[in-house]
C-alpha cells in the first residue's frame, strides 16, 4: 500500500487536561441530567442503580477502553475515521464497508441533537428575559414549549413567533460548525476548556439551591424526599429484563460509546499516549456529573413543588417536559429564579454542544484524511447538509421524524456498532494483541479480569440487548406496529416516517460510494493494511 | 429518607466520586511514561510499574 491517504490531517490535542475535558464533555451530554434521573425515578431507584454499575463495569467501561483502543490503533495509520480503524484491525475488503456505520450514525445524530440543544439556548434566553414567567403550572409551561416548537394544538395560545425555533437552530448549528471548523486543539478543546468548568460550576450551584429548598406550603415534600424517590430499592424490579435495559441502555447513551466519536478522539493521540487511565478518567469524570449532580436536581426539585405522586408523573411524561416544563415552573418560585433558568439551561447548553461538535469529527476526519479536503471547507459543507436535514426535523417535529432518528440512530444503532467493534477489536483483531494494544504508554494498568470480560461478557450482554431491542422494539417500529417515539403509530404520519428512513438509507449508501471512492483514490489494498504514520512528537 | 434510600446513595456517590479522585489523582501526579520509545511494553506492566 503505497500512503495512509492524501489529507493534510496533522491534528493533536494541546494538552492531556484538554484530551480529558473534551472527551467527558463529549460523554456529558443533555442525558446525564434529563434522562438519567428519570430512568431511575421509573425503574426501581435503588434497584436501578445495582444494574447500572453492573451495566458500567461490563459495558461502559470495558467499551469506553475498547474505544479509545480502537482510535488510537487507527490513528496509528492517520485513521480518524471508523472505515479506516475497522480496515487497520480487520484486513478484509468488508471492513471499510462496515465501517460506514461509524460515519452515518453520528451524522444522522449530530442532526437532530443540534435541533434539541438549540431549546436549550432558546429557554437560556427566555430565563433571562423571564419571556416564559406566568406560566406557573406544568400545562401552562407545556403549552409555551409546544408554542415555541410550533406544535401547539388547534386553538391554542401561540407565544413565540413562527421563526423562532427555526432562529435558535440556526445560531446554535453555526456555532457547533464554527467549533469545528476550528480544529481538534484550537477548536474542540479550546470549548472543552471553556464549558465544562461553566458546566459543573452551573451544576454544582443547583444542586447546592436545590438539596436546600424549604418545603413547599400545601406540598409538604422535601428535596431529600426526591433522592428518596431515587434511590429507594425496590428490589422485586431486579428480576425484570426491562429494568437491566434500562439500565444498559443508560450506560450507553452517557458514555457516548458507540457514537464513534470517542474512537474519533483517541486517534490524534500517537502510541506513546496513555489511554488506561484517561479511559477510566473519562468514564468517572461522566458518572460523577450523572449520579451525583445529575441525580440531585431535577428530580428533587419537582418532589420538592408538586410533591411524590406529581413528580411520579412529570417523570412519566418524559425527559423534556422535566427540563423544558417542570424546571421553568419551580424556577419561577425561586429568588433570583430567572438566573437559576439561566444557569440550568446553560448547564444543558453546554452538555449539549461539548456532546454535538464531537459528532461530526469522524466524518471530517475521512473527508480530510482520505480525499484531502480542508478543515474550513469540510466543516461548512457538513454545517449545511445539517442545516438543510435539520429544518426537516424543525418544520416536522410533530409528525415524529425526530423520534425516528433518534431511535435508529441514537438507540439501536449504538448498539449496532457496538457489537461491531468489540467483535473487531476482540475476536478478530484478538485479546492478546488489543490487550498489548490498549497497554501501549499505559499509565495504569488494567485489572486482569476485564480481559475476559471484554471479550466475552461485553459481547454477550450487546448481543443479548440487541436481540431483545430488535424483538421487542425493532421490528414492530419497522413493521409500522408502533411509534419509535412510544405508543401507536398515527397512520397520518406514515409517510414522513418513511421519508425520514429513506434519508438514513441515502446516506448509508452515499458513505459506502464514499469509501469506495477513497480507497481506489488512494489506492489501498486490503489484504496488506495501511502504512504506519509517525506521530510520536504528537498527542497530549 | 430511608436507611435503604441513604446507603444506596451514599454507596453510588462514593463509586463515582472516589473513582474520580483516584484516576485524576494519578493523572495529576504527571508521571513519565513507562513506554518513552513509544514502542509498547511485550507485555501488559505489572502492578508498580508504572510507578517508576
Amino acid at each position: 500500500m503505497a500512503s495512509s491517504g492524501s489529507g493534510n490531517s496533522h491534528e493533536a490535542w494541546g494538552s492531556r487536561i484538554g484530551l480529558i475535558l473534551a472527551m467527558a464533555g463529549n460523554a456529558i451530554g443533555l442525558g446525564n441530567f434529563l434522562r438519567f434521573p428519570r430512568q431511575a425515578a421509573a425503574n426501581g431507584g435503588g434497584s436501578f442503580m445495582i444494574t447500572y454499575f453492573i451495566a458500567l463495569l461490563l459495558l461502559g467501561i470495558p467499551l469506553m477502553w475498547i474505544e479509545w483502543g480502537i482510535g488510537r490503533n487507527g490513528g496509528r495509520y492517520r485513521k480518524g475515521h471508523t472505515p479506516g480503524m475497522f480496515a487497520a484491525i480487520w484486513r478484509h475488503p468488508a471492513a471499510k464497508y462496515v465501517g460506514a456505520v461509524g460515519l452515518v450514525v453520528p451524522l444522522v445524530v449530530m442532526i437532530y441533537y443540534t435541533y434539541i440543544e438549540s431549546w436549550t439556548a432558546a429557554f437560556a434566553w427566555f430565563s433571562l428575559t423571564k419571556d416564559y414567567w406566568g406560566h406557573t403550572t406544568q400545562e401552562g409551561m407545556i403549552g409555551y414549549l409546544q408554542s415555541f416548537q410550533a406544535i401547539s394544538p388547534e386553538g391554542a395560545p401561540v407565544y413565540h413567533k413562527p421563526w423562532t425555533p427555526y432562529a435558535f437552530f440556526i445560531g446554535t448549528l453555526f456555532i457547533n460548525i464554527y467549533v469545528l471548523s476550528k480544529g481538534i486543539s484550537g477548536g474542540i478543546e479550546k470549548l472543552a476548556k471553556i464549558g465544562m468548568p461553566i458546566l459543573f460550576l452551573f451544576a454544582i450551584v443547583l444542586a447546592g439551591v436545590v438539596l436546600f429548598l424549604p418545603a413547599q406550603p400545601g406540598i409538604g415534600a422535601t428535596p431529600w424526599q426526591g433522592l428518596e424517590f431515587i434511590y429507594k430499592p425496590d428490589y422485586s424490579r431486579l428480576g425484570e429484563p426491562g429494568v437491566w435495559l434500562a439500565s444498559a441502555g443508560q450506560i450507553f447513551f452517557t458514555l457516548s460509546v458507540g457514537m464513534c466519536t470517542l474512537t474519533a478522539y483517541a486517534s490524534y493521540l500517537s502510541k506513546k499516549d496513555d489511554i488506561t487511565l484517561n479511559g477510566i478518567a473519562t468514564a468517572a469524570t461522566n458518572e460523577t456529573a450523572e449520579v451525583v449532580l445529575g441525580g440531585t436536581i431535577a428530580i428533587p426539585a419537582a418532589v420538592t413543588f408538586f410533591g411524590v405522586s406529581g413528580a411520579m408523573a412529570i417523570a412519566q411524561g418524559g425527559s423534556f417536559d422535566l427540563g423544558f416544563a417542570t424546571m421553568p415552573v419551580v424556577f419561577q418560585q425561586l429568588p433570583f429564579g430567572n438566573l437559576l433558568g439561566v444557569a440550568w439551561f446553560g448547564l444543558l447548553f453546554f452538555a449539549g454542544i461539548t456532546s454535538s461538535v464531537a459528532m461530526l469529527t469522524p466524518i471530517t476526519a475521512f473527508f480530510r484524511e482520505e480525499f484531502g479536503f480542508k478543515r474550513e471547507t469540510v466543516a461548512w459543507s457538513l454545517g449545511a447538509l445539517c442545516l438543510v436535514f435539520g429544518l426537516m426535523h424543525v418544520y416536522w417535529l410533530e409528525h415524529g421524524v425526530l423520534d425516528e432518528w433518534d431511535y435508529w440512530a441514537g438507540t439501536f444503532g449504538l448498539v449496532v456498532v457496538a457489537v461491531i467493534e468489540v467483535i473487531l477489536f476482540m475476536w478478530i483483531f484478538k485479546p492478546n494483541k488489543a490487550w498489548e494494544s490498549m497497554h501501549q504508554g499505559a499509565d495504569i494498568r488494567i485489572p486482569q479480569i476485564f480481559k475476559f470480560i471484554m471479550t466475552y461478557v461485553t459481547p454477550l450482554y450487546l448481543l443479548f440487548i440487541l436481540g431483545w431491542w430488535g424483538w421487542v422494539d425493532a421490528i414492530p417500529i419497522l413493521l409500522n406496529e408502533k411509534s419509535a417515539g412510544g405508543g401507536v403509530l398515527d397512520p397520518a404520519n406514515t409517510p414522513y416516517i418513511t421519508f425520514a428512513r429513506a434519508i438514513i438509507v441515502l446516506f448509508a449508501i452515499t458513505a459506502v460510494v464514499l469509501i469506495k471512492m477513497a480507497w481506489a483514490r488512494n489506492k489501498y489494498d486490503d489484504r496488506k493494511g495501511f502504512v504506519e504514520v509517525d506521530r510520536s512528537g504528537e498527542g497530549a | 429518607m430511608s436507611t435503604s434510600a441513604i446507603v444506596f446513595m451514599a454507596g453510588s456517590w462514593t463509586f463515582v466520586l472516589g473513582l474520580t479522585f483516584w484516576s485524576f489523582y494519578k493523572l495529576l501526579q504527571d508521571k513519565k511514561h513507562f513506554d518513552p520509545d513509544g514502542i509498547g511494553p511485550a507485555v501488559p506492566p505489572k502492578p508498580g510499574e508504572t510507578e517508576r
